[in-house]
């Protein structure tokens, strides 16, 4: 009898253990990793950049170990900087999976995506992984601490960045910022409208 | 054998616990999901909807808004969905089986299936369409309005709804969260569920 009921118990552990691991690894949604943040002030800092003026150069490094130079893509590329607050986190774990399917309007537009926080790169690593990978840049503004976002104004009181789009034209200058509510996601096809006027 | 009993009966039910928490799906913070059997409201529905969409559906013409309970036909497969949500991207070419399924069983006459973007504009419900290549009608619900009233659901998530030919009055007959197994077995859901038997395929 003690020998079925231990024998019951290994079953119950590796009926556990079995069902662990497709959850975990292999759910690129990760919802059950994500903290939950509550509510937050929408917007925390103030705006250091307008519309008009030439964007402050920058240099990160980047996740897959390289440095992203902003003004590199000068004559080159459209760019969006994607500033989001931190990696796992619930908004923010959604806003880029979205436009990690939505390589073709960029395209469309001549233009990139550099994905930006202050988190630092073996955090970023790991969070862009759990996405699945992404096709765009993802660097890191950690150190110092949110400096990019500081000069953009876009470094809130606690340390985290605004969620905010910055859209630079060829000839390096800002045609569009959205600072948006921290609690909530911008609207891609405003971003993908914004970005159709460069060709204008 | 008494006593290892309830250990089985204990195994069973963790498993089940488990398997829940592993739906493919992401999940609503606040879900209340529409029971079988119950009324499901008549949503307005938005969405840029091209001529054959708006055949496909059996509506008058190619509107913007629309009403769930004016698509012509005895069910409607709806699938909740955000384009942000990389269950939904996955699913996305597998709604796509089902549907050339439902017409290759001969059920495109009673089973229609549309798709409700929670939380898409208009303008990313199409990034989504045309991503995928989705030969299914699209709705846009950019406020959340139709996702709150269906029970703020995770996503993906299915309602088999039918639709009383005479009243118009709309009926759960399938409520259910996540990726499905695969196309042929959900579909056997989906008829069974219906009630639908082999001889109203035509």
């Amino acid at each position: 009898m003690k020998h079925l009921a231990r024998a019951a118990f290994l079953a119950l552990f590796l009926a556990l253990c079995a069902q662990a691991a497709p959850g975990s690894a292999q759910d690129p949604s990760f919802q059950e990793s994500i903290f939950p943040v509550g509510p937050l002030k929408p917007v925390d800092s103030v705006l250091a950049v307008k519309v008009g003026q030439t964007a402050p150069d920058f240099t990160l490094p980047a996740i897959n170990g390289k440095k992203v130079r902003l003004s590199d893509y000068r004559g080159v590329k459209n760019v969006v900087l994607s500033f989001v607050p931190a990696a796992w986190t619930p908004v923010c774990s959604g806003q880029w999976p979205g436009y990690a399917i939505a390589q073709n309007v960029f395209d469309k537009n001549d233009a990139t995506l550099i994905g930006v926080t202050v988190d630092n790169i073996p955090t970023l690593y790991s969070w862009v992984k759990q996405m699945g990978g992404l096709w765009f840049p993802v660097v890191s503004d950690f150190w110092p601490h949110g400096a990019v976002a500081q000069t953009y104004g876009l470094l809130r009181s606690d340390g985290v960045s605004e969620r905010a789009l910055v859209l630079i034209d060829k000839q390096g200058i800002i045609r569009y910022i959205d600072v948006h509510d921290i609690n909530t996601r911008p609207d891609l096809g405003v971003l993908v409208k914004e970005m159709g006027k460069l060709k204008e | 054998m008494k006593r290892i009993l309830p250990i089985f009966l204990m195994i069973l039910a963790l498993s089940g616990v488990k398997a829940a928490q592993a739906t493919q799906a992401s999940e609503a913070p606040v879900s209340q999901p529409i029971a079988e059997g119950a009324p499901f409201p008549d949503l307005k529905l938005n969405g840029n909807l091209s001529a054959d969409q708006s055949a496909y559906l059996g509506l008058p013409a190619p509107g913007k808004t629309q009403r769930l309970s004016k698509i012509k036909a005895p069910f409607v497969l709806l699938e909740v969905f955000s384009m942000y949500c990389p269950h939904c991207q996955r699913e996305a070419p597998v709604i796509n089986e089902l549907y050339n399924l439902i017409a290759k069983r001969g059920l495109a006459g009673k089973i229609k299936v549309v798709g409700l973007g929670a939380g898409n504009s208009l303008d990313e419900v199409e990034i989504f369409r045309v991503k995928y290549d989705l030969l299914f009608p699209l709705f846009s619900d950019p406020n959340l309005t139709a996702h709150q009233a269906v029970g703020g659901v995770g996503t993906p998530y299915f309602y088999l709804v039918a639709r009383d030919p005479k009243t118009g009055a709309l009926t759960v007959k399938l409520s259910r969260l996540g990726r499905m197994a695969s196309p042929e077995r959900f579909l056997d859901d989906l008829v069974n569920a219906a009630g639908l038997s082999q001889e109203d395929a035509k």
